[in-house]
């Protein structure tokens, strides 16, 4: 049996609840760290509003395990498996493949992060042609830099890429 | 008359060179983002606004509006040719217009749905002109209570007519509004909910970041796990001759048209419904009041003609609340409100008087969307068909590329591109255990907007909740409160209803 046929729906229902209704827990503990009590002298306290709203989504949560508990919910008869095996593959490359996307992006830059992005992703989903990868894989971050940096005028992030930009900038706006 | 005048000048403001041109532009993207199986307007305009930051407030909403306007009109295409609905407001269309096209008669189907959403879009957008000014006027009597109640009505709506599982909607308003309040704290300037002193937090969460998440990685991931990256359209003979006997089919759909256009736009006031109900109900009841009940489903226009003209109503009655009170009437017109703020406008009554050429701007564009949209739509059908041809393996990079410049341009930090992916990946997997998102982007639109009104209210009343529930000093804002208690109790009673309503049956 493989991994995404143990985890039915009925099993991501209730972690997610379960996880949920930990990070209520977690923010109410954060929210705590301004004053929460709220009274005429002294209206609300910073934390006041953001306690209670996380006391509401502890609630909830565990008003959804309950229903889980009592078989209430579709999801807890379901045995289903949450998500498919082929489905699984495109979610988890694509999870993956955009992670790197943003980590590459805080060092390489924007622009070189979406070629190889893209050049990754085209090559791996599609059945195209590897002329047809490169070139759309190079004219998607042009269309990007052009659209940005030249139109909206919003400088995208270039980490160690930046030196190859400033002959650009300097036709750009000379 | 004066409506008649500022309603003219509008007109005249969307004829002019800019916003004429973004108006045709946005009315092909949309109609483009509404024919792909997994955008809709929610999508392409959250997309989107990054990019209305160097325009006019007024070219902006109006470039916005037409792309809502015509992802509404493009839903169909993809609900005709594949099978597959372009967005859940045209679920319905697939229920006629795909045996339609199985049938032979595809055209018959798209100009059925291109001719109803016209004159659902044509109808909403007169009944707006002429609801919008008076209730703009009873809301600037409004103060701090009334628009606190008027906002936990607009949850309270979420729970009552939502549909969705009741702990799971409110855990969603909840974490919307719980997400609002981090940053700085609005009167103690106090830093709240700073996660590991990431200075990032200070700013607060943009609420586009959320949207672009949810609506642009978290659909693209739900979208990616139904068509495994394919899109496969069945091949159908497409005659453009037969516009014209299509033109003639729709004789037989009056009363779908009536229904689809005035249930339309009244659902689609309402908070929780909007389109996508708006255009089953209409379905539903046009079915039921039809002599040929029994063809619906195996191929009739007027099974096109009522959903269409109901969401294309929708869409422009959920613009009413939001220009008039400042509340949205559906996830698509929350992130218009938000854009709005980004745009430094504030939403609400006040708009009319301080900002009338925004205000009718955006009305006027309507009616002149309404007419390019048809136009558009039916010329470019063989484009979209094309269009419909990509496959979902070269699309999704594309609009996960719109995403992470999308979700990095309003404040250049890459830590709400790290908090875009968080909601979009949470997005996917709570979307799939059935928790609505919807709520959440309404909530964290209207969460600091709520926030204040409650903290002036209860400086009003020196700390008392009594000041929302006081008929003799504040009658609109108790009724508004004992209405969103109605709403949030609501679902308690379906149970017992169904129970008697059985009881009844068998005695």
């Amino acid at each position: 049996m493989s991994v995404t046929n143990k985890i039915t729906v009925k099993r991501a229902e209730i972690a997610v609840a379960v996880i949920l209704a930990l990070c209520s827990i977690a923010l109410m503990i954060k929210s705590a760290e301004n004053r929460i009590t709220w009274n005429a002298e002294e209206n609300m306290g910073a934390g006041f509003l953001p306690f209670y709203l996380s006391l509401g989504m502890l609630i909830c949560t565990v008003l959804t395990i309950i229903k889980f508990v009592l078989k209430r919910s579709p999801q807890s008869k379901d045995d289903s498996p949450f998500i498919e095996v082929e489905a699984f593959k495109y979610i988890a490359v694509t999870i993956i493949s955009l992670i790197i996307l943003v980590l590459a992006i805080g060092y390489l830059g924007i622009y070189f992060s979406l070629i190889f992005f893209l050049a990754f992703y085209l090559r791996y989903f599609s059945s195209k042609s590897v002329l047809f990868i490169s070139v759309f894989s190079l004219i998607t971050p042009v269309l990007t830099f052009l659209f940005f940096e030249w139109l909206l005028k919003i400088p995208l992030p270039q980490g160690i890429s930046e030196p190859l930009f400033y002959p650009v900038y300097d036709f750009m706006y000379s | 008359m004066d409506v008649f005048i500022l309603l003219l000048e509008g007109i005249f403001v969307s004829f002019e060179p800019l916003n004429l041109g973004l108006l045709v532009f946005g009315c092909l993207i949309g109609l483009f983002v509404g024919a792909m199986p997994g955008l809709g307007s929610v999508n392409g305009v959250a997309i989107l606004i990054p990019i209305t930051f160097i325009i006019p407030p007024t070219a902006a909403i109006i470039f916005l509006a037409a792309v809502y306007y015509g992802a509404m009109y493009g839903g169909a295409i993809s609900s005709v040719m594949l099978g597959i609905p372009g967005a859940s407001t045209a679920v319905a269309t697939v229920f006629d217009g795909r045996p339609l096209a199985v049938k032979g008669e595809a055209m018959t189907a798209l100009t059925a749905a291109a001719v109803g959403s016209f004159v659902g879009g044509t109808v909403s957008v007169i009944l707006f002109t002429l609801f919008a000014p008076p209730l703009a006027e009873v809301a600037l009597r409004f103060n701090a209570p009334e628009t606190f109640a008027l906002m936990v009505m607009a949850f309270a709506t979420f729970v009552g007519l939502g549909g969705d599982d009741v702990p799971k909607t409110i855990f969603s308003i909840l974490i919307g509004l719980a997400l609002s309040t981090i940053g700085l704290d609005l009167i103690t300037g106090k830093p709240r909910l700073i996660f590991f002193n990431i200075p990032g937090f200070l700013h607060g969460i943009n609420f586009l970041v959320l949207a672009i998440g949810i609506y642009g990685i978290g659909e693209m991931l739900w979208t990616l796990e139904e068509t495994k990256g394919k899109v496969q359209m069945s091949k159908l003979s497409v005659n453009m001759k037969e516009v014209g006997r299509a033109f003639g089919a729709l004789k037989k759909t009056i009363m779908a048209m009536n229904i689809g256009s005035f249930l339309g736009f009244f659902v689609g006031i309402l908070p929780a419904a909007g389109a996508t109900p708006a255009s089953l109900m209409s379905y539903g009841i046009t079915k039921q009041l039809s002599k040929n009940s029994k063809e619906f489903g195996s191929g009739v226009p007027a099974g096109v003609v009522a959903p269409e003209c109901a969401n294309n109503s929708a869409s422009t009655g959920s613009m009413l609340p939001m220009l008039t009170l400042g509340i949205p009437g559906s996830p698509t017109t929350a992130i218009l409100l938000g854009g709005m703020i980004l745009w430094g406008l504030t939403p609400g009554p006040l708009l009319f008087t301080q900002e009338p050429e925004f205000v009718w701007g955006l009305i006027g564009s309507l009616y002149i969307a309404n007419f390019f949209t048809l136009v558009l739509n039916i010329a470019l059908i063989p484009a979209f068909l094309m269009v419909l041809r990509i496959p979902f393996a070269i699309l999704a990079p594309v609009i996960f590329v719109l995403c992470v410049t999308g979700g990095y341009a309003p404040t250049q930090s890459l830590h709400d591109v790290w908090l875009m992916l968080l909601f979009g990946f949470a997005g996917y997997i709570l979307r799939k255990l059935d928790y609505p998102v919807a709520p959440a982007v309404l909530s964290i639109v209207l969460g600091p907007l709520a926030e204040k009104a409650l903290r002036q209210s209860l400086i009003l009343s020196d700390g008392s909740m009594g000041i929302f529930f006081d008929m003799a000093e504040k009658p609109i804002a108790a009724i508004i409160m004992y209405i969103a208690i109605v709403l949030l109790i609501m679902p308690a009673f379906g149970p017992l209803y169904r129970k008697f309503f059985k009881k009844a049956q068998t005695t």
